[in-house]
């Protein structure tokens, strides 16, 4: 006998699409200082990880780029940003400006999922992405 | 603009009123009394201008300022590296030390001279010597003037005839890259297809195709690892990228031509880099199975509709320029192992910047900063006149005293404060005929 789950999905965040790309899921971890990038490429999992930074740049998270993360959450900037640009080129799903609904709260005030939590960033359509919680 | 809905308005349209691309390029000529953002043999040959003029070209780079940052002006902070307050300062010691260098390139290369520099896009590839720099050479510098006057620490109308030097010599650069017309790229549709056909002609010779999955990956890769490398090291300035085109190619498509420039022996931390060319160009050839509208501004950047223009990418011939001086005769084409080997050392070096940055402290990250935007947006024309180790020498590197005054400000925290309506506002460009006499 088979058991079939239904995985369930929470909308948490909508924001800015940079270019087109099927869903991609993983969990997530909270980038905020670049001893955080620095220790984050030195550890296990880094290409099935989805990143979350605070700003639309790209030199913060540029080791992150290079390692092939699977995804990228930004809480500020758009597509013209240069991490914008740069995620384009290197074909990573990134959705920037997302105001998160739910999770918890850094230490300045911003809400931003716990690390760990398995996100999937629907990409399909553009301008606008959304973020999922997924309930397991 | 405290209010986030008021704050949108001003994303939106430029001063809450006039839409970016084509149609703001109408709505701001039908506003301007003189289109000096246009360019004749005859204007750019002239050292005095009318204040009417000037007036007219900065209402248009308000404008033309506003286009490509008001959605990045969102973007906050770097984590890394604090690029709005290093952009801040260099804007201010640009402002104060360019034009008297600017003076004298022209009096070293003459005004000939200073057009045959930026009609060097029209023939060569990562010289540095492009469009961006036309458009940089004035806005940064006159930028400056506005955080000067936002900081009151000088008046529209102080060193007008600075203000009149930083206009002709930008307008001179863009004259000798269009041959006349808009010296913008906003104004000419978006398109910056300077390129003469003979050059992008013997790209297209030297094309190979990416009909192999695994050639085409690893393309994509030494493309994107080199772009990452390239804001890196000039410290997530644009400086090192640019884009060309679209080309029309033969059969239908387009062609891009980009510049990465990877290892510039004026950064302190260019050993970094060891190993590198001073810069790559790929150039990019689009055979797209559907329609995709191609836009590239005046800090020569490509955006696409729809935005994956990748996909489509159906061949490239990349090259290396191995140092700042090699001639365009002596750009050596770079084979498959060879951007394999790039990709791998730029990757390496990446993390390695990365961390050699990281240690730095919030100062020395400012200094960095305002070293790499005071020395790109001048050292190309420099080192064509003969005169940048002189200038090295001479002190170039010293901060200005105006820069000191601003500095404390700057880098204390308000340099966001001060960008907003500065970038947003139009404010970074005063009219001189608002200036009170003295």
């Amino acid at each position: 006998m088979t058991h079939r789950t239904e995985i369930r999905y929470t909308l948490v965040g909508q924001g800015q699409n940079v270019v087109e790309h099927d869903p991609v899921e993983g969990p997530c971890r909270w980038l905020e200082t670049p001893d955080d990038v620095i220790d984050f490429i030195s550890g296990d999992g880094v290409q099935e990880t989805i990143v979350i930074s605070r700003g639309g740049t790209t030199t913060f998270v540029a080791p992150a780029l290079t390692s092939g993360v699977r995804g990228l959450v930004t809480l500020n900037g758009g597509p013209e940003s240069h991490l914008g640009i740069v995620s384009r080129e290197f074909g990573i799903p990134c959705v920037m400006s997302v105001a998160f609904t739910e999770g918890i709260t850094t230490a300045v005030g911003e809400t931003i999922p716990a690390d760990g939590t398995i996100l999937r960033l629907d990409t399909t359509t553009t301008p606008t992405a959304s973020v999922y919680v997924r309930a397991d | 603009m405290a209010a986030p809905e008021e704050f949108a308005k001003f994303l939106e349209r430029y001063l809450a009123e006039v839409p970016g691309g084509d149609e703001g390029d109408r709505e701001m000529r039908r506003r301007i009394k003189v289109p000096f953002m246009d360019t004749t043999d005859d204007d750019v040959r002239r050292d005095a201008i009318a204040d009417e003029e000037i007036d007219g070209w900065l209402s248009y780079v308000g404008w033309n300022l506003w286009e490509p940052i008001a959605n990045r002006s969102t973007e906050g902070e770097s984590g890394l590296i604090p690029r709005q307050e290093y952009e801040t300062i260099a804007f201010v010691q640009q402002w104060a030390t360019y034009p008297a260098l600017f003076r004298e390139l022209t009096g070293i290369l003459g005004v000939d001279g200073i057009i045959a520099l930026g009609a060097t896009s029209r023939r060569e590839v990562s010289t540095q010597l492009n469009p961006t720099r036309n458009w940089a050479a004035a806005i940064c510098p006159l930028l400056g003037r506005g955080i000067g006057v936002s900081l009151g620490l000088e008046k529209p109308g102080d060193r007008r005839a600075d203000v009149e030097t930083l206009v002709q010599f930008a307008r001179r650069l863009q004259h000798g890259t269009w041959g006349g017309g808009c010296g913008f790229v906003s104004g000419r549709g978006f398109s910056q297809a300077v390129l003469e056909d003979d050059v992008v002609g013997g790209f297209l010779v030297d094309e190979t195709r990416l009909d192999d999955p695994e050639q085409r990956q690893a393309f994509l890769k030494f493309n994107a690892t080199t772009e990452l490398f390239g804001f890196l090291m000039s410290y997530d300035c644009r400086a090192a990228l640019s884009d060309s085109g679209p080309y029309p190619v033969p059969g239908g498509g387009f062609m891009l031509v980009r510049d990465h420039q990877l290892r510039e022996p004026a950064w302190p931390w260019a050993h970094l880099a060891d190993g590198l060319p001073y810069s790559i160009t790929e150039a990019l050839v689009f055979r797209p199975t559907e329609p995709i509208d191609v836009k590239i501004n005046d800090i020569s950047t490509t955006f696409t509709t729809p935005r994956d223009y990748l996909k489509h990418l159906s061949g490239v011939a990349v090259y290396a320029r191995d140092t700042w001086d090699t001639p365009m005769s002596e750009l050596r084409r770079l084979d498959a192992d060879e951007m394999a080997a790039i990709t791998d050392k730029a990757s390496a070096a990446t993390i390695d910047l990365y961390k050699d940055i990281a240690k730095k402290d919030r100062d020395q990250k400012i200094r960095d900063g305002v070293l790499v935007y005071t020395t790109t947006m001048i050292m190309p024309y420099a080192r064509v006149a003969g005169v940048w180790d002189r200038w090295v020498a001479d002190g170039f590197y010293e901060l200005h005293e105006l820069t000191e005054a601003a500095w404390p400000t700057l880098a204390g925290g308000k340099a966001a404060e001060v960008l907003g309506p500065v970038f947003l506002l139009g404010q970074g460009f005063p009219p001189v005929s608002d200036a009170v006499p003295a």
